[in-house]
C-alpha cells in the first residue's frame, strides 16, 4: 500500500458511516535498527496546518485556542481500528466517542436559535 | 418516464441557468465592438465548458466524488490550497458582481441607486439557501431563468443576416482595436467556463442521486443543455452587434447594455432587460454561494448537502453564509459591477490551467471512473485544453492592461 496515494487526504467514515473528516496526517513511529511503523491516523485542522507550514498550523491553533477548542485538538484513529481502506477509509470508531464532531456540534447548537431552516 | 421528465427539466433549467453576469457583460461588449466577429468564442468556449461539465458529472455519477473532493484525495492539500484560496476569491468577487448585477437589474426599475439594493439583494440569496432544497433552488430558478430568453427573441426580431452570422462563426483576424477582440475573446472563455459551474454540476449529480446507469442523462444535459444556454448568449451578443455597434455604443455599464432591447421591445425594453439581468444574476448568486460551502465542505470533509436540514450540516451552512457576507460587503464598497466582473473573468482565466490538469489524470482513474474513464478524443481534448488554458492564463493580464 502506498501510504500518501491510498490513505492520506482520503475520506474517513465512523462505523455508522457518518463522514468523519478526512485523512489530514499519518502517524509513524521510528524505531532503532527498524523501519517506522504506522500508529493511526490523524483528523484535524491544526494538523492539516502543521502539514502545509508550521506557521499555518500555529494560526490554526490560535483560531481554535480564541473559539474555546482544546488546543492541538487533533482526532486520533489507531491502526487496528482501521476496517477497511477503499475509496473512503472505514474506521471502527464513531464520531461522538473521538470529538471529531466537536466543532460541528458546536454550530449545531448555534444554528438551532436561528428561525426557519430547511 | 421519471429520467425523461429530469432531462426536460436539466435541459430546461440549464438553459435558464447559463447566462448570468459575466456572460451577458462579455458578450454585449463583444457585439457593441465587433459585431458578429466574436459569435465563434461563445461557440468555443461552450463546447469548452459542455466537455468538462459531462466528466464532472460523470466523476459524480460513477465515482461519487466532486470534482473538488477527488483532487484532494488523488493530488494531496499541497497541490489543491492555491488553487482552492484562489478559487474562493474567484467565488467572492463574483459572488459580489452577481449581487451587483441583480441591484442593478432593480435599480432600472426603482430608480433608486444600486447601493441601496445590495442588502436585499444578499437577504434574499441567503433567505432562498437557507430554506429551500436543492431541486428548488436549481429549478426553480432555472426556469424563472427563461426569462433570459428575451435576448434571443431581440435578437430574432432584429432579423440578422444568417451569412453574417455564419462568418461569425469562424475566428477572424479583425480590422481594428486586435487587442481589446483577443481580450474579449479569452473573457468570454473566463465568463462561459467558470470554476464554480463544474463542482457545483458535480455536488448537484450526487445531490439528485444520479447512478451510473443514467449517465447518457448526464451526457445529454451537458451538452443539450449547454448548447443551447450559449444561444441565449449569443443572442446578447447579437442584439448588442444589430442595435449598440451602427450607433457606436460601447457598453461601460448595464445601463448603457440595456438600450439593446429598445428597438425590438420598445417601451418593455428596460423592465424585460432588468428581470432578464436580475434572474440571471440572482441566481448565479445562489450557485456560487452555494458551490464555495460544497467546496469547503468537500475539501475538509464536512458533512455537506443541499438536501439536508441545514443545522445536520451546520459546518457547510456557516460556509455559504460567511462566503456570502463578505461578498455582501465588497459590494457594498460600492465597486462598479461590471468592473468587478471584469476582474474576475481574468482571475477566473489566470486559475483556469489548474482547473483543468486534474482531469486529465482524474478522467483516466479506474478506482473512481471504472469502465467509464476518457478515450482517446476525452484525453485529446484535455491536452489541448490544458495547452490552451495555459497560454490564456500568461496572456490574459497583458490584455487586461492594454485591451481591458
Amino acid at each position: 500500500m502506498d501510504l500518501v496515494r491510498d490513505v492520506l487526504d482520503k475520506p474517513v467514515v465512523d462505523r455508522h458511516g457518518r463522514e468523519m473528516g478526512r485523512v489530514d496526517g499519518i502517524v509513524l513511529e521510528r524505531r532503532e535498527g527498524a523501519p517506522p511503523t504506522v500508529v493511526g491516523l490523524e483528523i484535524g485542522p491544526a494538523v492539516l496546518g502543521h502539514r502545509l507550514h508550521p506557521l499555518a498550523g500555529r494560526v490554526v491553533e490560535s483560531i481554535e485556542y480564541v473559539s474555546g477548542l482544546p488546543r492541538r485538538r487533533a482526532v486520533r484513529i489507531a491502526f487496528a481500528d482501521i476496517v477497511q481502506i477503499d475509496v473512503d477509509i472505514k474506521v471502527n470508531a464513531a464520531i461522538a466517542e473521538t470529538g471529531a464532531g466537536i466543532v460541528e456540534q458546536g454550530l449545531r447548537a448555534w444554528l438551532r436559535g436561528l428561525p426557519g431552516g430547511r | 418516464m421519471s429520467a425523461i421528465f429530469d432531462l426536460v427539466l436539466g435541459i430546461v433549467t440549464s438553459i435558464g441557468g447559463f447566462v448570468e453576469v459575466g456572460s451577458i457583460s462579455t458578450a454585449a461588449q463583444a457585439g457593441a465592438e465587433f459585431e458578429f466577429e466574436l459569435l465563434w468564442a461563445i461557440a468555443a468556449a461552450t463546447v469548452m465548458v459542455a466537455m468538462l461539465v459531462e466528466m464532472s458529472g460523470r466523476l459524480a455519477a460513477v465515482g461519487r466524488r466532486t470534482v473538488a473532493g477527488a483532487i484532494r484525495e488523488r493530488f494531496g492539500i499541497h497541490f489543491q490550497i492555491l488553487p482552492l484560496c484562489a478559487e474562493l476569491l474567484l467565488d467572492v468577487l463574483l459572488l459580489a458582481a452577481e449581487i451587483g448585477g441583480a441591484a442593478i437589474a432593480l435599480t432600472l426599475i426603482s430608480g433608486v441607486g444600486f447601493v441601496w439594493w445590495i442588502l436585499p439583494v444578499g437577504a434574499v440569496v441567503w433567505i432562498l439557501l437557507w430554506t429551500c432544497g436543492f431541486a428548488v433552488l436549481e429549478d426553480g430558478i432555472g426556469l424563472l431563468g427563461l426569462v433570459t430568453l428575451a435576448f434571443v427573441v431581440a435578437a430574432w426580431r432584429l432579423e440578422p443576416a444568417p451569412a453574417a452570422l455564419g462568418a461569425g462563426l469562424l475566428p477572424t483576424v479583425p480590422d481594428h482595436d486586435g487587442v481589446r477582440y483577443a481580450f474579449l475573446a479569452v473573457s468570454i472563455i473566463g465568463a462561459t467556463v467558470s470554476p464554480y459551474l463544474l463542482n457545483f454540476y458535480a455536488s448537484g449529480t450526487i445531490e439528485e442521486k444520479l447512478t451510473e446507469k443514467e449517465l447518457w442523462v448526464n451526457r445529454t444535459t451537458a451538452f443539450v443543455g449547454m448548447g443551447f444556454g450559449s444561444v441565449v448568449s449569443m443572442g446578447v451578443l447579437v442584439t448588442a452587434a444589430m442595435v449598440l455597434a451602427p450607433k457606436h455604443i460601447h457598453v461601460d455599464s448595464y445601463e448603457q447594455a440595456a438600450l439593446m432591447f429598445v428597438p425590438p421591445f420598445g417601451r418593455w425594453a428596460v423592465g424585460l432587460f432588468a428581470a432578464a439581468l436580475g434572474v440571471g444574476c440572482l441566481g448565479a448568486a445562489v450557485e456560487i454561494a452555494l458551490n464555495a460551502g460544497y467546496t469547503l465542505a468537500q475539501v475538509f470533509g464536512w458533512t455537506w448537502g443541499a438536501n439536508r436540514p441545514r443545522r445536520d450540516a451546520a459546518r457547510f451552512s456557516v460556509a455559504f453564509t460567511l462566503i456570502l457576507l463578505i461578498a455582501v460587503a465588497i459590494a457594498l464598497l460600492g465597486f462598479d459591477p461590471l468592473r468587478l466582473t471584469m476582474i474576475s473573468l481574468a482571475l477566473t482565466v489566470i486559475i483556469l490551467p489548474a482547473l483543468v490538469l486534474p482531469f486529465i489524470v482524474l478522467m483516466n482513474d479506474e478506482q473512481y471512473l471504472k469502465q467509464h474513464t476518457s478515450g482517446v478524443a476525452g484525453n485529446v481534448f484535455l491536452a489541448v485544453l490544458t495547452v490552451l488554458s495555459a497560454l490564456f492564463a500568461l496572456v490574459v493580464v497583458p490584455l487586461e492592461i492594454f485591451g481591458g
